[in-house]
């Protein structure tokens, strides 16, 4: 009696036993790889959002004389200055900023006692640029402190190009993170390509005696880490962005975020760029399968 | 089909293993290689399959000289042969009709116009109710048929086999020889290494013995 024939192509390569190891290690540099990537994206977010915030804004600060005289007090040189930033072309916006507004904002630092309502506190004026116009900073500068002398103009770029330092140093960083990553995947599955050639060396050593072509022999190895260090990254990547989703989830449940920090949930445009990490790493696996199956084939006779 | 010239061989810094060897098998011809444990049968026969360079002297396989051949035809030469392992080398987590059909996967056929004539020969070596079984599972005689029936499913067109009958009764071993003699009037050239007294005398063919790796021609022709 005949048996009836399984219709289902087999693989050339047995599943490995003890293959868990190298899972757990590749999913652990998926992890890491994740949240170094989720960190970089939120660097840059976070420095675009400091150069939007501050780009097209000027503040002018106006200390009170230190010797008033009626013709010059502190009124009179905000008056000036007020006068000459309305009257620039490309400034939408001039808004002076009140004495309350601006004892609110040395109250977490001086408290807000009778005292400090006697400080001479400066007068600030925040100042609105229309997107898209340059205006001659140095030349505004001279026209207010011309007419207001106690005067300092801020246009932020010295505060914002520290910022974007600090921005770029964090995703630069991040990439590098990632590089290593990289190269230690590449390491670690050339190795257990190894291993899984020396392991299935009779394998190899028989297609390779029946005629086998090295590409032949390769796309078996190729496709079985492939495979598996995509499972093993997914999981790993899976687990970062579980983490992101949950810290999105804090912040949006009220949960305050950390002093000084961005906020760590990311957008679901940012979170597409997660699913790169497993595919990456299956690549990186496929790469270094076929490059080490080929130079171990080209040992044989 | 197959031609041998002053071929010696010797495994790193040891002694010959073979020595001087000089021979032909013309194309569609019968030949067994008879000789005593460790004459050096299984090395020529790895000379012959491609598996490893001579040490010294001419190989020339389907007119092919190897010293002269790019590395890269290799795998087609290979292909047109066929080899029975003594010690079977089939792949044991394939099933028998897997391991039967490799030759055909890696000539790149498909499994639906292959399948047909790798049930047919299983079921001519009598394995038609073992197709999925796999090795491990099988006894030394099963394990011997899947892989003289992988040998022969890609009709080689040089089958090389290594005792090919040791592990099966005499009935099944006549029956395994006629399925070489049929292969061989299709047109493959056929050599058997064997120790088989027996089996050489009920198939009167050219007869060549190897004694300390130097071969001698002991009968030339059919009877």
């Amino acid at each position: 009696m005949s048996d009836e024939l399984k219709r289902t192509r087999s693989r050339i390569l047995p599943r490995d036993k003890g293959a868990a190891p190298l899972d757990v290690m590749i999913a652990v540099m998926a992890f890491l790889a994740t949240l170094a990537l989720g960190a970089s994206l939120l660097a840059d977010r976070q420095a675009e959002s400091w150069r939007a915030g501050l780009a097209d804004r000027i503040t002018v600060q106006i200390l009170t004389p230190e010797h008033e005289t009626p013709a010059l007090t502190l009124e009179s040189e905000t008056q000036g200055a007020l006068n000459i930033l309305r009257g620039t072309d490309g400034i939408v916006a001039v808004t002076p900023m009140s004495q309350q507004d601006a004892t609110k904002l040395v109250e977490p630092w001086l408290g807000a006692d009778a005292m400090v309502k006697d400080l001479p506190l400066p007068q600030l004026i925040d100042a609105t640029i229309q997107p898209g116009v340059r205006i001659d900073i140095p030349a505004l500068t001279a026209k207010i402190k011309a007419a207001a002398p106690d005067s300092n103009v801020d246009d932020h770029t010295h505060w914002i190009s520290r910022l974007q330092n600090l921005a770029n140093t964090v995703i630069w960083s991040a990439y590098a993170i990632l590089a290593l990553i990289a190269i230690a995947t590449a390491a670690t599955v050339s190795f257990a390509t190894r291993a899984g050639l020396d392991a299935h060396h009779d394998i190899v050593e028989l297609l390779h005696s029946m005629g086998a072509r090295s590409g032949f022999i390769a796309r078996a190895f190729e496709w079985h880490y492939f495979i598996s260090t995509l499972a093993a990254s997914a999981v790993g990547a899976g687990l970062a962005t579980v983490g992101f989703l949950a810290a999105g989830g804090l912040e949006f449940a009220g949960v305050e975020p950390v002093p000084f920090l961005p906020p760590l949930s990311l957008h679901s445009s940012e979170l597409a760029w997660l699913v790169a990490v497993p595919l990456v790493s299956g690549l990186i696996a496929w790469a270094t399968a076929r490059l080490s199956v080929l130079a171990a084939l080209r040992e044989i006779y | 089909m197959v031609r041998f010239e002053n071929v010696g061989m010797r495994y790193g810094p040891g002694p010959e293993v073979l020595r001087d060897v000089t021979f032909q098998l013309e194309p569609g011809s019968f030949t067994f290689l008879t000789g005593p444990s460790g004459a050096g049968k299984s090395t020529l026969l790895k000379l012959m399959y491609l598996a490893e360079p001579p040490s010294r002297g001419l190989i020339s396989l389907f007119g092919e000289d190897l010293a002269t051949t790019k590395r890269s035809a290799f795998p087609a030469l290979r292909r047109r042969i066929g080899v029975v392992f003594q010690d079977f080398r089939l792949l044991a987590h394939l099933s028998a009709f897997d391991n039967v059909a490799l030759p055909l996967r890696l000539a790149g056929g498909k499994q639906d116009n292959y399948a047909r004539d790798v049930e047919e020969l299983l079921g001519w070596v009598g394995l038609g109710d073992r197709l999925n079984a796999v090795p491990p599972t099988l006894s030394g005689g099963e394990q011997q048929r899947v892989a003289i029936a992988r040998a022969v499913v890609a009709r080689p067109d040089l089958l090389l086999a290594d005792e090919p009958t040791g592990n099966v009764d005499p009935d099944i071993g006549q029956r395994l020889i006629r399925l070489f003699g049929e292969l061989n009037r299709l047109g493959t050239t056929v050599l058997i290494a064997t120790h088989d007294r027996g089996l050489i005398e009920r198939n009167r063919a050219r007869e060549l013995r190897l004694v300390d790796g130097r071969l001698v021609e002991l009968r030339t022709q059919r009877a």
